[in-house]
Formats: C-alpha cells, structure tokens, sequence
C-alpha cells in the first residue's frame, strides 16, 4: 500500500508526445481511473510507473522513493493486462505462484498463499488447468489472482475489462471493487470507458493528447467538466454543445447563436465577473441532454425541429436540429412527441455551461 | 480551472509537486539506469559473440592479411610477407584458372539439371497429390547421408566391373565399360550427376512449397477461364516461382561453388585436373603442394564471391517479402 | 482424376455458344470428355511411372551397397554379376570392428556432432534472444555484421581458422584444450555460423511482449525470463534448430579432414573416406561401413521425418 507521486512526467517516443507534463497524486488506497481515448498516453502512464518504459523527463515516486531509475523487477506494483498475458505453458497454480518463486518464497508458503489469492478470487477448482482450457472471465480471474497474490504497494489495470462481454464485464466491475475495498491497495486504472470510469474511480483523470484534461471526483467531472473535451467525453448521448458568440451591450452579457439567445448572469452561471469580462467573443453553450426539455414553439428555449425518436426502454432520446446542430434531448418514455414538430428546448440556465474559445468552461 | 489540479479535498503541501532532482543529476541517473540493458545484452551475447569472433570474424579478418603474405601454416614454415605477388600469380596460375573453370562448369551445369527436374517433379506432385508424402520422403532420403557417403554410394554404382551403370552398358549396348571417374569429362559429369541426385529431394521440397503458396483460388480461376496446363503453368506458376527462383538461384550458387567433398573422395581432382574445383585446390594447396599464399588468396577470392552473393540473395529475399507484403 | 473433372464440365458448359447444333455438339463434346478422360489416365501413369522411377534413382544407390557389404570383394568381379552372394559372410563386418578405428570414429562423431548441437543451441537461443529483447546501443548493426557472415565457406577461412587454432593450441593450459586434434578445436569451429542466432531471433520475436512485461513485473530476472518462459514457449524451434545443426555438423568433412588428423579424434566421415584407398580399394569393408553408417540415420529420420523435413527447410526459407 503506498502513495503514487507523479511529477512534471513527459514521455515522448521520437516527435511524439505520449505523454505531456503529468502531475498528479493518488494517495495510499485510492482507487484512480485514467480515463481518455485510445492513444491518449493513458496505458502508457501505466507503463511509466511498471517500468516497462522509461521516463523522457519527470519524476515517479511511490512511497515517497524515487522510482523513476528502479528495473522493473523491483518496484513492486503488479499490472493486469489487457490480454491477461498469462504464461501458456504453466497450470494456473504454476501462474500464479511464478510471482512469488521468482521472490524464492519457501514452498509451503507459496501454497498458502496461492490457496488464499484462488479462493479470493474463487478459481480454486481451475488450478490444475492450463490458461489455453479456460473462459475469458476465468482467465481473468487468474490474471488478477498472480496481480494479488505478492502483495504489490500498487495495482496497475491496463483495461482488464475490454476482452470480456458485456454481462460478464458488469460482475467483474463490481468484483474489482469488492475486492479494491476488501484489500485497500492503491490502484491506477485505465480505460476508455466512461461507465467504468464513473462508477468505479474514486477519482478520474480525464486525458487527451498526452496530457490530463481534468482530475476529480465522478460527480465533479461530470457535473463541471474542465473543458469542451471532457464534457463531450463524458456522458452518453454527450453534452450538447451549441456554437455562438458571447456579447456584451448597456453591461449585460448574453450568450446569442443562430435565433435564440441567453442572459448571462455571472451569480447564475457561476462563472466570475472577471472570466466572463475575459470571454467575450466566440462561446459555445454546453447542456446535457438530461437537463433539456420539450416545450412548446411558443415557450422560452432555443427553437428547433424534431429529427429523429429513439426509444431506449428507460428513456426517450430525441434528437432535435438547432439551426444545423443535431441536439439530443433526454425525455421520459412515454413523452408524445413526434418527428418533424418545431420545439423550443427549455432548460435551467444554472445547469448550462458556457465554453470560452479556448474551450475552457467559464465555470469554477 | 486549470488543466490539471490537486485533489480539492484534502490540504497538501504544495512542495510534493516539485522535482527532486537536479536536469543534470536526472540526466546522469537515467544515463546509469539505461546502461543496464547493455549489461545484460552483454551477458546474453557474449558466449555467442566470443566464439563467432575467434573461431569466424577474426579469422576472416586475418585471412586478407594472410592473402599478402606465403607460409607460414605449419610449424617451423616461417611466414614471409610478400605483397600483391599471391593475388598477380593466382590470376595467371594454370590450376587455379582449371578449379575456376571446371567449378563454374559444374555450378551451371549441376543447377541447370536440378532446378529443372526439381521444378518439374515438383509440378508433378502439386498436381497428383496422391501419395506424395511418400515421394517426398523418398526424394529426400538422399540428404540424409553425409556428402562423403552419398559419393562413396556412386562409387560403387559407376564401378568399372561391377557398377551397374557398366553392367546395364554392356549388356544393353555391349561393348567396354564407360570409366566413369578415368576419363575426362566423364568425371566431372559424374560429379554433376552426385550432387544432382543428393541435392533434388531439398529442391523437390523448396519448390512444392513454393508452388503450393499458389492460391488454389487463383488456380480453380484460371481453369473456369479456361486457361490451358501450359497456359496456366506460365501465367500463374512461373510469376509466383520467379522471386523465389532468384533467391534459389543465389544460394544454389553459393552452395555448389564449394564442391568439395566428392570430388576429394570420388576423384581427388583428376584425372588431369579434371574435377579440380576452387575449394579442393584451395585445400590441396593449404594441406598439401604448400605453395600456401596461392590458397590465402583464392580463399579471400571466394570469401568475396560468397559475400556478394550472399548480399544479393537478400536482395532477392526482401524483393521476395515486398512482393508479398 | 478428380480433380480434373471440374475442366470437362467447364468445356461442356462453355461449349454450346458456339454451335447452333446443340445435339450434335454434345455428343461431340461427350466423345472429347472421353479421349480427354483417357488421356488423363495415361498422363497420370506416366507421371507416376516417372516419380517411381526418381525414387528408384533416389534409394536405389544405398540398396546397391547391401550385396558387397555382406560378401567377399573378389566375388564382386565375377562376370555374368552374382546379385545373390552365394556365400554370405559378415567377415567385413569382423574386419571393420577388430582391424579399422570404426567405433571410435562413431563416437567422435556422437561427441563433435552432440556437442557442437548444444553448444550451438545455448548460444544461438541467448544470442537471439538478446537481439529480440533487449534494446541496447547498435544492437541492428552488430545484427547486420553477424549476418553477413551467415555463407561464408569453411573453406574461405579455413587457413586462418587453422591457424587460430593452432595458434591457440601454443598457450598455456587453454592450449591444452583447444588445439588441432582436440575435440574443442574441432567442435568450437563448427558453432560459428549465425543461422540459428537468426531464426531464434525471429521465433522469439514472435512471442507476445505481454509474456515479458507480466514477468518482469512479477519479478523475474532477464535470465529467469529466459529459462521460464522463454525456452519452454520455444520447444519446436529448438528441435528443428537442433537437427538441422546436427545433420550438417556430423556430415561436415573439410573441416574435421584438416582438423583431426589424428585417429584419435577421427570422425566418421574421414575415417570412411579413409577407407577408400589411393589405388586400392577394399570394397567389402567400404561398402559395410557405409551401410553401418547409414542404416541408424534412416531409421531415425523415418521416426521423425516431418521433423527433418522442416529442419532441412529451415536453412534455405527461415530466412
């Protein structure tokens, strides 16, 4: 169990930029989810703190130890991986006791302690087997058996989750947090799903292009997301985002697009009078589809036309045109509504967000 | 809000966030740290890399040098230094130019004649599959002998008494024997036809998997259109084999460029230098007649051939991936 | 035969564009199937009268040496030939153990051959795996210098090599070793060439990097990985890397020809092309060492033939 420090680290492989500048803590126990699209230098943070790659420029410190010039071998953090990278040519027990021979554990207690990871993990009837004679979900379970079973200071996931269907990827999310909270130890986990992202990560750091977008906790981040980038990350349909300008006339503000437009009062919007005075010109206005209502063409609301209904079960999906922008609205089920009828969307400006040009929320 | 941020719920110190190591300290540490792979690169090269150098890439190294120089291979034979002499006498020396000759002889001729049948039963075998397992392994059968006991098999076979080339001979068209290894050229066309016999089974091999890359698709294409054997066997098997025939024909070279062991077994050159080749003159003239700089020199002749052949046969080889790819 | 008969329904199908006739033209095309269908037969015959008779050529020479090995050589030059010796004798055979070196030169070669295989396998696999691995500074052009040494003769550089060896042989206690005639100057030699280092090169770079990354992870050593995970994952590449270096290794002749000259370190192959006198040849002896020789390496190969098949590739298309 240990504190993660990550300090200033970049790692570029050639003129790419894998990794920009991170700087983050994750206190001992946390359980961090490192959430971004493919190729946004996520699974190589991983990387970086196994020691499988090494650092351009930064520092990693678990513990309070400078990491950064330790093999691999010796730092002590164990990694799930994608593909589980089980050894084909050894039983599962042999697997999971690799770990702890390679560390020359006496043998009775190689056994002890392989028993107590296999009943964790219920996979004591799979240890004679081979990997090649097991499910996907088991092979996953003994992958994380061999990850638990030394008592690593941190738990590195490198989305363990993505080769499992969809049923099966649902019990194992909530296995791993049973087991984060049955074991307490510090965990780093990637993917580029916002669901596990959300109901598994104590916190998330929100990445792209390298370099960490927003980090807080799930609520935070979807409720004030940083920027444009993880307001449309997060969150399925994504936030709305309509373009326009931000002016400003006789002192008061006011968001105006394409036939409507939006008082903008700096204690409503929770935005500081300094950073609206600062935002002036190209704007863009963010609600999620959840915090929109149908109203009728005569109410207050931006003005659109109905495209298209999509009926989930639990909710209705409708997508509106705004002067050209494909709009989702989140209804109940049995909203009456129907294609081609001109709406205004109605919704509580407190719940907007207004995106300078830099796409950068104006909120905070 | 900034990009990146600390926790908001608990109060750290804000120093946890600054380096700990000076640019030029890091910088030395990495340095040390990469370093490590080179030491166990070393430790996994080394058994490798120390017999390659002494008993191979040194050597060869030594043998330019040895080019310029006469004697000095046996014990109490001192070694004179004696410039460009070795490299002006081996161009004009009559034996050599004879090993030269009769090897490239024998490297066209020998693989003019198994690239053709090695082709054509190939051919046969892709086509009738019936059974095939068995002519492969027949086929093969003579590599298993070592080179030695392949030619002391023929030895027997082209006997002047009792060789059943003679014996079919006589009775059918009566008459004397032929002497096979007696006579000039018949030697060195026995040669050819040694390693002919011990060298087709690999080729045999070679080209069926070669012939069998073919898509049976395209094949199956080929016949609806109505694409005739021969029609077909130019237009789809001899492209898909050419990339392949030239790599073929690079190693095949290379390889039968070193004849040696039936010829020192079968004929040990002669008569009349009949079947002397490059590699026997070389040994003859190391182990032997001890006019040694001759032998230092043609050895580093032939180390060059190989090495450009060598380079052109992955030449080919990539060609070969390209095309593939 | 079957898989010609998709040709003829295709020239039935193709054919009735061309004659407004289509009765006529169908019992045309009948009668051509059926000179066609004959002719394939005979085509067939033919093609496997001519592969029977290369695999005649191709074992008949081994066959040829039983007769002589099991009877007195004066026999042999009786004229009309007695196929059938009329007085079998393993007199050769007496010979050939109690007056020739042949057991020794047997077991030379089981020690050059054996020993140049494991040397060459520990050698080539850590070799490859290094250049598959691990990165270090000119890793690719130590590769490329290595492998353009992958064809160079034993003749081109058999004066120098027999001069470090010699030259080897001078110094104190390694001389002792490693010398002309001695079994490690014969056999170090043999493990130079880089075939093997390449293909565990690729073979290794084929396994998953996961398999590393998880074991170094959990701790184990660059060499542990090696032992662990790496050889037993590479078992079949080893087998076939194995053959093949034997089967060229005991069949070698020019290098053990200069350096074993003594007969106590004599392999099979010089020993038996000893026995082929200048002039004089005892023919019995020569052909029942040559059977002896052979006769254990057919067998072995018949148990394992998919094996040499692959091995004997392995040289010309692993490249």
């Amino acid at each position: 169990m240990a504190e993660v420090i990550l300090r200033q680290l970049s790692k570029h492989f050639g003129s790419v930029e894998a990794v920009e500048d991170v700087t983050l803590r994750i206190p001992d126990g946390e359980f961090l989810v490192l959430l971004g699209p493919s190729g946004c230098g996520k699974s190589t943070i991983l990387r970086l703190i196994a020691g499988l790659e090494d650092a351009t420029a930064g520092e990693i410190l678990i513990d309070d130890e400078l990491i950064n010039f330790k093999d691999p071998t010796k730092r002590n953090v164990a990694m799930v991986f994608q593909n589980y990278a089980l050894y084909p040519h050894m039983t599962v027990y042999k697997n999971v006791a690799f770990p702890l021979e390679t560390a020359r554990m006496p043998k009775e207690e190689i056994a002890e302690a392989v028993q107590r990871a296999a009943e964790m993990l219920e996979i004591e009837a799979l240890l004679k087997r081979l990997p090649e004679q097991l499910s996907g979900g088991q092979r996953q379970r003994v992958a994380l058996a061999r990850a638990i079973v030394r008592q690593p200071l941190v738990f590195l996931m490198d989305e363990p989750l993505s080769n499992l269907d969809a049923q099966l990827r649902l019990q194992t999310r909530l296995e791993l947090m049973g087991l984060h909270e049955r074991l307490g130890i510090t965990t780093i986990y990637v993917t580029h799903d916002q669901v596990e992202a959300m109901t598994m990560g104590q916190r998330i750091a929100v990445m792209k292009d390298g370099r960490i977008q927003q980090m807080g906790d799930p609520t935070e981040v979807y409720d004030v997301p940083a920027n444009t980038f993880v307001a449309t990350f997060l969150g399925a349909p994504p936030m709305n985002l309509i373009g326009g300008a931000l002016h400003r006339d006789n002192g008061t503000t006011a968001f105006r697009c394409e036939g409507y437009e939006l008082a903008v009062e700096p204690a409503v919007h929770g935005i500081s009078p300094e950073s609206l005075d600062g935002a002036i010109g190209d704007a863009q206005l963010g609600v999620r589809p959840e915090h929109l209502t149908l109203a009728s063409p005569d109410a207050e609301g931006l003005p659109g036309v109905v495209r298209f209904l999509e009926p989930v079960g639990s909710d209705l999906f409708v997508s509106v045109d705004v002067a050209g922008h494909a709009v989702q609205v989140r209804m109940p089920p049995d909203t009456q509504v129907s294609t081609g009828a001109s709406v205004r969307l109605e919704f509580d400006p407190a719940r907007s967000h207004l995106f300078d040009a830099d796409s950068q929320n104006l909120r905070g | 809000m900034t990009a990146v941020e600390a926790p908001v719920q608990e109060a750290v110190a804000d120093d946890w966030a600054a380096p700990s190591l000076s640019d030029a300290e890091y910088r030395w540490r990495a340095r040390r740290y990469r370093f490590r792979t080179v030491r166990r690169a070393a430790g996994f090269l080394s058994p490798y890399l120390l017999i390659w150098s002494v008993f191979l890439a040194i050597p060869a190294v030594w043998g330019v040098f040895l080019s310029f120089n006469q004697g000095g291979l046996i014990k109490g034979d001192e070694r004179v230094f004696v410039g460009f002499d070795n490299w002006t006498r081996a161009v004009g020396d009559s034996e050599l130019r004879t090993a030269v000759k009769n090897t490239s002889i024998y490297v066209v001729i020998a693989i003019a004649v198994v690239f053709t049948l090695a082709i054509f039963l190939a051919s046969l075998l892709n086509h009738y599959k019936k059974g095939s397992n068995f002519f492969k392994v027949a086929l093969y059968f003579p590599l298993l002998a070592p080179p030695i006991l392949g030619a002391l098999m023929w030895f027997f076979m082209v006997n002047f008494d009792f060789g059943i080339l003679n014996l079919l001979k006589r009775s059918v068209f009566g008459g004397d024997g032929v002497a096979f290894l007696g006579d000039n050229p018949h030697a060195l066309l026995t040669i050819v036809a040694v390693e002919v016999w011990r060298g087709l089974g690999f080729w045999v091999l070679f080209y069926l998997a070669g012939l069998q890359s073919v898509p049976e698709e395209l094949q199956a294409a080929a016949r609806i259109d109505g694409a005739g054997k021969w029609r077909r066997f130019r237009r789809i098997t001899v492209p898909t084999l050419r990339p392949l025939l030239l790599f073929a024909l690079v190693i095949a070279v290379i390889f039968n460029f070193q004849l040696f062991d039936s010829v020192k077994v079968l004929t040990d050159g002669g008569p009349r230098l009949g079947t002397a080749t490059v590699v026997w003159f070389i040994h003859k003239r190391l182990f032997a007649f001890q006019d040694t700089g001759l032998a230092y020199a043609a050895s580093i002749g032939l180390l060059i051939v190989v090495l450009i052949l060598t380079g052109l046969s992955f030449w080919a080889l990539g060609k070969r991936r390209q095309r593939e790819a | 035969m079957t898989t010609d008969v998709p040709e003829t329904d295709v020239t039935v199908t193709a054919a009735p564009e061309e004659s407004s006739d289509a009765v006529a033209m169908a019992e045309r095309l009948a009668e051509a199937g059926r000179a066609r269908r004959a002719s394939d037969r005979t085509r067939k015959i033919i093609a496997y009268v001519i592969l029977t008779l290369f695999v005649v050529i191709a074992i008949g020479p081994a066959f040829y040496l039983i007769s002589p090995a099991f009877r007195d050589s004066v026999s042999l030059f009786t004229y009309p030939p007695e196929w059938i010796p009329s007085e079998p004798t393993l007199e050769n055979y007496r010979f050939l153990f109690s007056s020739t070196s042949y057991v020794r030169w047997a077991v030379n070669t089981l020690i050059f051959a054996g020993s140049t295989t494991l040397l060459t396998l520990a050698t080539n696999t850590m070799a490859g795996y290094a250049f598959a691995r691990l990165r270090f500074p000119g890793r690719n052009v130590l590769f490329f210098v290595i492998l353009a040494t992958l064809m160079v003769p034993v003749a081109a550089v058999l004066a120098p090599t027999y001069l470090t060896v010699n030259t080897i042989g001078d110094w104190p206690i390694i001389g002792n070793w490693i010398d002309i005639d001695t079994y490690l100057g014969l056999i170090l030699p043999s493990a130079v060439s880089p075939l093997g280092v390449f293909m565990m090169r690729q073979f290794i770079e084929t396994l998953p990097d996961g398999l590393y990354e998880a074991a170094r992870l959990d701790g184990a050593s660059e060499w542990r990985i090696f032992t662990k995970i790496v050889l037993p994952l590479i078992k079949p590449a080893l087998v076939v890397l194995g053959i093949f270096v034997f089967m060229l290794t005991w069949a070698s002749y020019l290098w053990p020809l200069v350096a074993a000259t003594d007969n106590e370190f004599r392999v099979l192959t010089v020993g038996i092309a000893s026995l082929k006198g200048q002039f004089v040849t005892d023919w019995g002896i020569l052909a029942a060492a040559s059977l002896l020789t052979i006769v254990p390496v057919t067998i072995v190969f018949l148990f394992f033939q998919k094996w040499f098949v692959q091995a004997s590739m392995a040289g010309a298309l692993k490249q």
